[in-house]
């Protein structure tokens, strides 16, 4: 299968751009860090045409249908958005530092991906609907976004620490300021929440769609709002009672250990109608 | 009078407290948490399968606190309704703070205000003040919004603001919770779900509903005229149909052909394919043939009932086959002739003489088998859903609204300075996204500077 070795060659490009990152960090190589990012241009590059592939190939195969079917192909999919919404921010606010700490979750996922089963399988009736697309691609920038915020809450409780302790140099030198920072974790959800709320809206109209019922409290549904009520406790903490900073990274981290789990968890831990995980 | 007084200063903490974001935060954190219990405990299963998890103690501490249940227990509606009240009282309690604002717009930059603005800047300027008006006027204009000036005793003020409906953005964003919580409620009151399941030919009219405690006459009736199944090479099933008859006052009036993810609908009452089953067992159609190959009659084996052809003996059928050694579908059958032991063969669907080969006073052929399925529909009536995506679709937009846009306002003053030069302050403020608004001042503030009045 072509696609297959497409996502194993963007997955190598996802772990050396991890290595660029970190090694430009903490070694002040800042060359290293510009290939990095050539290097997620190329990984952008390669495993856009992998899914395209992907799903010509399943077209051959007489079951075509969207690769965001199962649990290797949201992974591979989780993985794009994460390094297309990294590129996003590494070029608008022009700091190759995050990498370091947003790549490494695109390769881990990859490397996840890499342990499951990678053919195409053919379609259960019940995901044969034009919902899967819209409901699937909203979740994922949503869950890219969230992913985003929190690599970067990380940073911004590193740089915190150090400051406070008033300890100068070392790699956080390299970071922009705890304001940047604190801003990004932020802006970052606002991107993420609005998805996340389609992602849960479309699922609930496909859900309707299908059997009738828009909401039923299965674990993934109420996982999912779980996320959500996290997450707008943090816009409604920060916004009206202004929690900036150590409390509102720490909040982000909650958040997206628990998108995590909604994501992951779920599937492989409880039982519920989301296919993906499973069998 | 002290009792009045009293009884207005509790109102007051009443209202203080339901109003309070700390109240907000806790509500939803307490959801969110307790929402996990519910996915931890499989919620509305039979006893006997909790009765292989727990203990019986307890079961019965859960059932005390309806964790079975618990998403429909009285102390997580309550949470809700906490939930709905908080978020109301919040609205109520902001909302004419907002209007105020919105309505009366501070257009003049006095000095209180200049102090707590973050962007300011002044510099002094040769000319007349209304020619520099003028010019500033246009440049705002066009790199932010058309100000209006006011003059105040020798001063003058120009005052421009954006985006001032996302001040609303939050409100939009509650009052469409408080819609989908409406919309769920009247489907709840005034609707259904049912499910029937529907044998090929038949028709139903009455749908057992809450479990099979309740029905609902549909009045009309819904006939499963044919139902179908596709798989897979795999074998995994593709896709599966049921070609559908609504009959009203005896005559059919719609007729379609459902699928998963493709339901029905007729006056508000839609029909969804969810499941499907064999409705009794399968049969086999035999044919008895003459050596010579003319038929005699045809009739069609059940399993466990053994049939008499007069004048030779009797036969059942006892397995069927698919796909038998790459022949294709296959019947086995046993023959039981008078005075001899009975004997099994294969009959082959693909080759219908093959049995002539025995060489006897008569051969059998295997026409097919015919399974007749029922369908498995979900039935559902819920007048509320509309209004539930009429809140979807605003909260998406209430979300959008209140985070991507900002209330942004600049304020500029004019004065004749000590000097005689014309003393410019630059002013600007915003509600939200402080970091893109300090990159749009800065470049507000550049280009008036180096206007030339």
């Amino acid at each position: 299968m072509w696609n297959v070795r497409l996502f194993d060659i963007t997955t190598l490009l996802f772990g050396v751009a991890s290595v660029n990152y970190v090694v430009a960090l903490y070694g002040k190589k800042e060359t290293l860090a510009r290939i990095g990012t050539w290097i997620c241009v190329a990984a952008a590059v390669v495993s856009t045409a992998a899914l395209g592939v992907r799903w010509a190939e399943s077209y051959k195969m007489g079951i075509g249908r969207i690769p965001v079917t199962n649990l290797y192909e949201s992974l591979v999919f989780f993985a794009w958005s994460v390094n297309l919404f990294y590129l996003a921010v590494e070029w608008k606010y022009r700091s190759r530092a995050f990498g370091a700490f947003v790549m490494p979750i695109a390769f881990g996922t990859m490397l996840f991906a890499f342990t499951n089963e990678s053919s195409i399988q053919p379609l259960v009736p019940a995901l044969q609907s034009y919902w899967l697309h819209a409901h699937v691609i909203t979740c994922f920038v949503g869950y890219a976004g969230f992913a985003v915020s929190a690599g970067v809450a990380v940073m911004y409780l590193m740089k915190a620490k150090r400051e406070e302790r008033k300890v100068t140099g070392g790699v956080v030198q390299r970071f922009p300021s705890t304001k940047v920072l604190d801003e990004l974790v932020y802006r970052a959800i606002i991107w993420g929440f609005p998805f996340l709320t389609a992602g849960i809206i479309t699922g609930a109209a496909w859900a309707n769609y299908a059997w009738g019922t828009y909401w039923s409290w299965d674990p993934k549904e109420t996982w999912s709002l779980i996320v959500w009520l996290v997450y707008a406790a943090f816009l409604h903490a920060r916004v009206t009672r202004g929690w900036h900073g150590r409390r509102a990274a720490i909040l982000s981290i909650v958040g997206f250990v628990a998108t995590i789990f909604c994501y992951l968890g779920v599937n492989l831990v409880l039982s519920g109608l989301h296919s993906y995980g499973g069998a | 009078m002290s009792e009045g007084k009293r009884t207005e200063s509790l109102m007051d903490k009443v209202w203080k407290f339901f109003t309070s974001l700390k109240l907000a935060i806790s509500v939803i954190i307490i959801l969110a948490v307790a929402s996990i219990i519910g996915t931890i405990i499989e919620q509305n299963q039979p006893l006997e399968k909790y009765r292989q998890v727990y203990g019986d103690g307890t079961i019965r501490l859960f059932e005390t606190l309806n964790l079975f249940d618990m998403y429909h227990s009285w102390w997580f509606l309550l949470l809700l309704v906490l939930f709905t009240v908080n978020l109301s009282c919040c609205t109520l309690d902001r909302l004419p703070r907002t209007v105020k604002v919105v309505r009366n717009p501070k257009t003049t930059l006095d000095e209180n205000l200049e102090k707590s603005l973050a962007h300011v800047d002044r510099w002094k300027k040769k000319g007349g003040m209304e020619g520099l008006a003028d010019t500033y006027k246009t440049a705002m204009g066009s790199a932010f919004a058309s100000p209006r000036v006011t003059e105040n005793s020798g001063t003058l003020h120009l005052y421009a603001e954006k985006g001032i409906v996302s001040r609303f953005g939050v409100y939009v964003t509650h009052l469409s919770i408080i819609i989908i919580f409406i919309g769920a409620i009247i489907g709840n009151v005034f609707g259904f779900k049912g499910f029937a399941n529907i044998v090929e030919g038949k028709s139903v009219r009455v749908i057992p509903t809450r479990g099979g405690t309740d029905q609902v006459d549909l009045g009309f009736a819904v006939r499963c005229n044919k139902f179908r199944v596709d798989f897979y090479p795999n074998g995994q099933p593709k896709e599966y149909s049921s070609d559908l008859s609504v009959i009203e006052g005896g005559r059919e009036v719609l007729r379609k052909t459902i699928e998963v993810n493709d339901p029905l609908q007729y006056k508000g009452i839609w029909f969804y394919q969810s499941s499907y089953g064999p409705a009794g067992a399968a049969s086999a159609t035999v044919a008895v043939n003459s050596p010579e190959g003319a038929r005699m009659e045809t009739f069609s084996l059940t399993p466990g009932r053994k049939v008499e052809i007069p004048g030779y003996g009797k036969v059942s059928g006892i397995d069927y086959q698919d796909n038998f050694q790459g022949l294709g579908p296959a019947l086995l059958v046993v023959l039981e002739k008078p005075g001899q032991p009975p004997a099994e063969y294969w009959l082959l669907k693909a080759y219908p003489h093959f049995d002539r080969q025995r060489g006897d006073t008569r051969y059998l052929s295997f026409a097919g088998v015919d399974q007749i399925f029922y369908t498995g529909l979900q039935v559902a009536r819920d007048p509320g859903v509309n209004i539930v995506w009429v809140g979807c679709t605003l909260m998406v937009i209430g979300i959008m609204i209140a985070f991507f846009m900002s209330h942004q306002r600049l304020w500029v003053r004019l004065s004749r300075g000590g000097d005689g030069r014309v003393e410019v302050v630059l002013a600007g403020s915003t509600h939200r996204n402080r970091l893109a608004f300090e990159k749009k001042f800065e470049k507000i503030q550049a280009d008036m500077r180096a206007v030339e009045a």
